[in-house]
């Protein structure tokens, strides 16, 4: 099934089996060819002949970290709005249509307005309501449904799809190799002439999502409110989704200043994997993205989370099971102790042998299940997270002591040079699974290109080299304290 | 200066734009060359064993793919002890060999950055491994070994049986899961794929029964296995032989599947959650593979709610009216057995029975009109140009192949189907959604804050039932 979607999970996905290179790829990442285009995009080229199909991926370097208060879910909205047609598709008569989406557009902001209102005349609201409703119809009756899924979809397209993350957002689709050309003129026309149909439906449509992703699931609950609670400054802290209120609050305006910004090829990697020909491959997006006005970069986010003064616990009351999560604030890559905590995520939780699933799962039998991952981004100073599903009859409390000595022991045990061994051949195949597959090269490599330069993949295998045992013992030292740490459980409440 | 260099630019690409505006091409009239397609060859090869090996070499990356389908499954469940064939998968995969302990196993593997999993699912067990082309003699004399003589170590084996009853403890977590679940035991009563496994059942199960599962099914006579990626057939052949050497396969029982229900009339079933949003799930049995509709219903159910943002589920429900993310159909096209017609949505509280109503009018529209011959060549094309993709890497390629095989599809099944497809013609496509579309004999789970639309719901002319999850723990 195709969905727009965002959600952490993707992101999760990302970080967690995306990370970074081995000699053995290195073979594959010498065919990666590199431009830049004269408005400044990226674009990454890479021939591969085993069938007859390109995966195709366009990211930009803007995500929710990059929304003020005041803007937050304007990207995932934006994202959804993108699917919605340009001036010639999607449209039976765009001249018709436009004073008719500018009327939609302005009784859909009185609304708001008045909804902001504590002595607003509810027979007000309700009378522009139904007057909104009936515009809605009009307007439907000048648009071509998904026009951009229908046409790529009877050209053989799959995985037409969009995600949108905390530090960047990639569109992408998968298509017969002698389709290519379709992709470069859909994809260039919905950059240059996008129109946002359907706004106020789609509105509703992010609503439901949220209910379906965090507010209805015990696993999205208790990640947004690990979130909300780690971080207290830095935007991390805000679902990508927007909470409720941001939600009912957006606006058409709003989002197209957001996008005629950053949307824009400054802000822009293409990464093409497949069946083509380069060099006329080049010629064709060039002919196509070229066009396009250059924008304006991302500004870097200037909000500096302070350093956590003393471990912070949530309890979350929902009608399911019990679980809990730890989180300790770190930094994000390129710093040295990123690799060290690639390192350390193997060691704790990779696999039956490690660290925590034989204490907590197989010894103790306190746990069914242990994870350990890195979130929300990469961009910024980011969070290592353990996330437990405690077995029946366990308390957290007995977890969370099990847990501590575990990681204890990393600051007054060295790691032997067998176990880094292990953690780093196992971190190396991983990345070298994560290239079986057009997909899944072009998503590694859009994603760093994305994060900053796709090399990192190449250098990844030394830096991990580098990590010696005592890097280890004195990060695990440095970053898991109490004070450094962030606690949620989810208990079936008394409501 | 570079930023100069810029404005330059805008000003010049806005220009450019500009004159382009007027005579904007659709891209649906652009011209493509054709699509140059060869099936994949697969290496197929009876080794002396019995086990049917099927082989597509990839020297691309380092590694190598092995899945090993084995006949069995939850199909052959006894009702008394549902959920034995997944005790079986789990206590396999982590319970260690005659000459390794678990631990052994796993820090041996892991230490390979090798991946080994088992699976059970309706009609096989799977077996993946995963490994390093320099591991590759070792990895395949652990997976020969795990086959052959499985240790079922006791500790494992109720570490296996706790996490099965935490299993049942928390299935009332997830509300897709516990629609999946209602409807299943709606479709399926006293049939092991609407079963659900209790504590007493899981509490039961025995070593004994672990040996069994193994002794009747584990025989290379009965092996199925794919392979993919970076190895030679001689070397691989010559590494099986090995493992699979002087292991005899006792002639196999016929298949003997227990037949499924009768089709139970419609009903809704409430299950009520504190969550602001109902999932809904609707169901009817449907179609085996075997059945020569199968291709017209593929149309069918694209245009209905199989094909995304082309479907009509999708347009009404969730574009025109934003009243779902996420909502769509599905023929669970059955292996051997019928599988089920599915419909999924999630929809707030609020709007339960609006959602309803408009889903079951969607499924009478396509019975009772024809589709518009715009729609049916949208979905045919979708079909037959997204074919392709069915080989875009080269362990789905040669995993479908012996599934194809196990399953005893017909030997033209993957070069005649795109023709298959393009013969379906309207009429074809409203027969088959009267015959098999059955919206006023359908099962519908709803799991959410039943408050907020039980009246409605009891307004229907279904018979309504209510399962309190409380008592489902």
């Amino acid at each position: 099934m195709q969905r727009i979607i965002i959600i952490f999970l993707c992101l999760l996905f990302l970080l967690i089996y995306t990370i970074p290179a081995s000699s053995s790829s290195h073979t594959i990442f010498e065919k990666v060819q590199e431009h830049r285009l004269i408005n400044g995009a990226t674009v990454l080229l890479v021939e591969r002949h085993n069938s007859p199909t390109v995966a195709a991926y366009i990211s930009f370097r803007v995500g929710g970290v990059n929304e003020t208060s005041q803007e937050r879910g304007v990207a995932h909205l934006l994202e959804h709005m993108l699917f919605k047609g340009t001036k010639t598709l999607g449209t039976k008569d765009y001249a018709a249509e436009k004073p008719l989406l500018e009327k939609i557009k302005t009784v859909g902001q009185q609304i708001d307005v008045l909804r902001n209102r504590h002595d607003a005349d509810p027979e007000e609201i309700q009378q522009l309501q139904d007057q909104l409703k009936g515009l809605q119809k009009e307007h439907r009756k000048l648009v071509v449904k998904n026009e951009f899924s229908k046409i790529y979809g009877e050209n053989g397209g799959v995985g037409y799809n969009a995600f949108t993350g905390k530090d960047s957002t990639t569109y992408l689709i998968n298509l017969p190799a002698n389709k290519l050309e379709l992709w470069a003129a859909i994809e260039s026309d919905r950059l240059e002439n996008a129109v946002f149909r359907e706004f106020y439906t789609e509105r509703d449509v992010v609503h439901e999502e949220r209910r379906r992703s965090y507010e209805s699931s015990p696993d999205g609950l208790m990640y947004e409110t690990l979130l909300a609670t780690a971080y207290k400054v830095h935007p991390y802290r805000n679902p990508v989704i927007g909470w409720n209120s941001d939600i009912d609050n957006l606006d058409p305006d709003q989002i197209r200043i957001f996008f005629e910004k950053y949307y824009t090829p400054v802000n822009m990697v293409i990464t093409l994997v497949g069946d083509f020909d380069s060099e006329a491959t080049l010629q064709m997006v060039e002919h196509y993205f070229g066009k396009l006005a250059p924008g304006v970069p991302v500004p870097p986010v200037v909000d500096k989370e302070p350093e956590q003064k003393g471990e912070r616990r949530v309890t979350i009351n929902f009608d399911a099971e019990q679980q809990l999560m730890i989180a300790y604030h770190k930094p994000a890559m390129p710093h040295k102790d990123d690799y060290v905590f690639d390192i350390l995520l193997q060691i704790l939780s990779e696999g039956r042998s490690s660290r925590l699933y034989k204490t907590l799962v197989v010894e103790k039998q306190l746990v069914t299940d242990v994870g350990v991952f890195t979130a929300p981004g990469s961009r910024y100073d980011n969070l290592m997270i353990l996330s437990m599903t405690p077995r029946y009859g366990c308390s957290c409390t007995d977890i969370e002591d099990a847990v501590y000595v575990e990681l204890d022991r990393l600051k007054s045990e060295l790691l032997t040079s067998a176990e880094l061994d292990v953690a780093r051949k196992q971190i190396m195949t991983s990345i070298l699974r994560g290239l079986e597959g057009n997909g899944g090269l072009a998503r590694m490599l859009s994603s760093y290109q994305t994060l900053g330069d796709w090399h990192y993949l190449v250098d990844y295998e030394k830096q991990l080299n580098l990590v010696t045992a005592e890097d280890v013992m004195s990060a695990t030292k440095r970053y898991l304290r109490a004070d450094n740490r962030t606690v949620v459980t989810l208990i079936r409440g008394e409501n | 200066m570079r930023y100069f260099l810029y404005l330059l630019l805008i000003i010049l690409l806005f220009g450019c734009s500009q004159t382009r505006l007027g005579q904007q091409e659709r891209p649906d009239n652009l011209i493509f060359p054709a699509l140059v397609f060869h099936f994949p060859e697969v290496t197929q090869q009876r080794l002396a064993s019995g086990v049917k090996l099927y082989l597509k070499e990839d020297h691309e990356l380092p590694l190598v793919n092995l899945t090993l389908l084995v006949e069995g499954g939850s199909i052959y469940d006894p009702l008394d002890k549902t959920g034995l064939s997944q005790f079986f998968a789990q206590s396999l995969s982590t319970g260690g060999t005659e000459s390794l302990s678990p631990q052994q196993l796993e820090t041996e593997l892991e230490g390979m950055a090798a991946i080994l999993t088992v699976s059970s699912s309706k009609y096989g067990y799977e077996i993946d491994l995963s490994l390093n082309r320099q591991d590759l003699k070792r990895g395949i004399e652990i997976f020969g070994e795990l086959l052959r003589r499985p240790r079922f170590e006791a500790e494992r084996v109720e570490l296996v049986r706790a996490q099965l009853l935490e299993n049942i403890h928390r299935r009332n977590d997830d509300p897709g899961s516990i629609a999946g679940r209602l409807l299943g035991e709606a479709i399926y009563p006293g049939h092991p794929f609407g079963a659900v496994p209790t504590a007493a059942m899981v509490n039961s199960f025995s070593r004994n029964d672990l040996l069994e599962l193994h002794h009747r099914y584990f025989q290379p006579g009965h092996f199925w296995l794919a392979v993919s990626g970076d190895i030679q057939q001689s070397e691989l052949v010559a590494l099986l032989d090995q493992q699979f050497e002087n292991w005899q396969t006792t002639e196999s029982s016929p298949r003997e599947l227990p037949p499924l229900p009768a089709a139970p009339a419609g009903k809704i079933i409430l299950a009520d959650k504190q969550i602001p949003q109902t999932t809904v799930l609707m169901g009817h049995p449907g179609i085996s593979k075997d059945n020569p509709d199968v291709f017209a219903l593929q149309v069918a159910n694209y245009i209905l709610g199989g094909g995304g943002f082309n479907s009509r589920m999708m347009r009404e429900v969730r574009s025109d009216r934003g009243l779902a993310y996420s909502v769509y159909s599905y023929f669970q096209v059955g292996r051997r057995l019928p599988g089920l017609f599915i419909v999924s949505s999630e929809t707030k509280c609020e709007s339960t029975g609006e959602v309803v109503t408009l889903l079951k009018q969607l499924i009478r529209q396509i019975r009772d009109e024809p589709v518009s011959t715009a729609e049916l060549d949208l979905a045919k094309a979708s079909l037959i140009n997204s074919f392709v993709f069915a080989f875009a890497d080269s362990h789905s390629v040669v995993n479908r192949k012996v599934r194809l095989d196990y399953y005893d599809y017909p030997k033209d099944y993957l070069e005649t189907y795109r023709q298959r497809i393009a013969s379906v013609t309207i009429a074809d496509v409203q027969r088959v959604a009267q015959q098999y579309l059955h919206p006023d004999n359908i099962q519908i789970v709803l799991v959410g804050d039943g408050q907020l639309y039980r009246d409605e719901i009891e307004k229907m002319d279904l018979p309504v039932e209510t399962v309190d999850l409380q008592l489902t723990q």
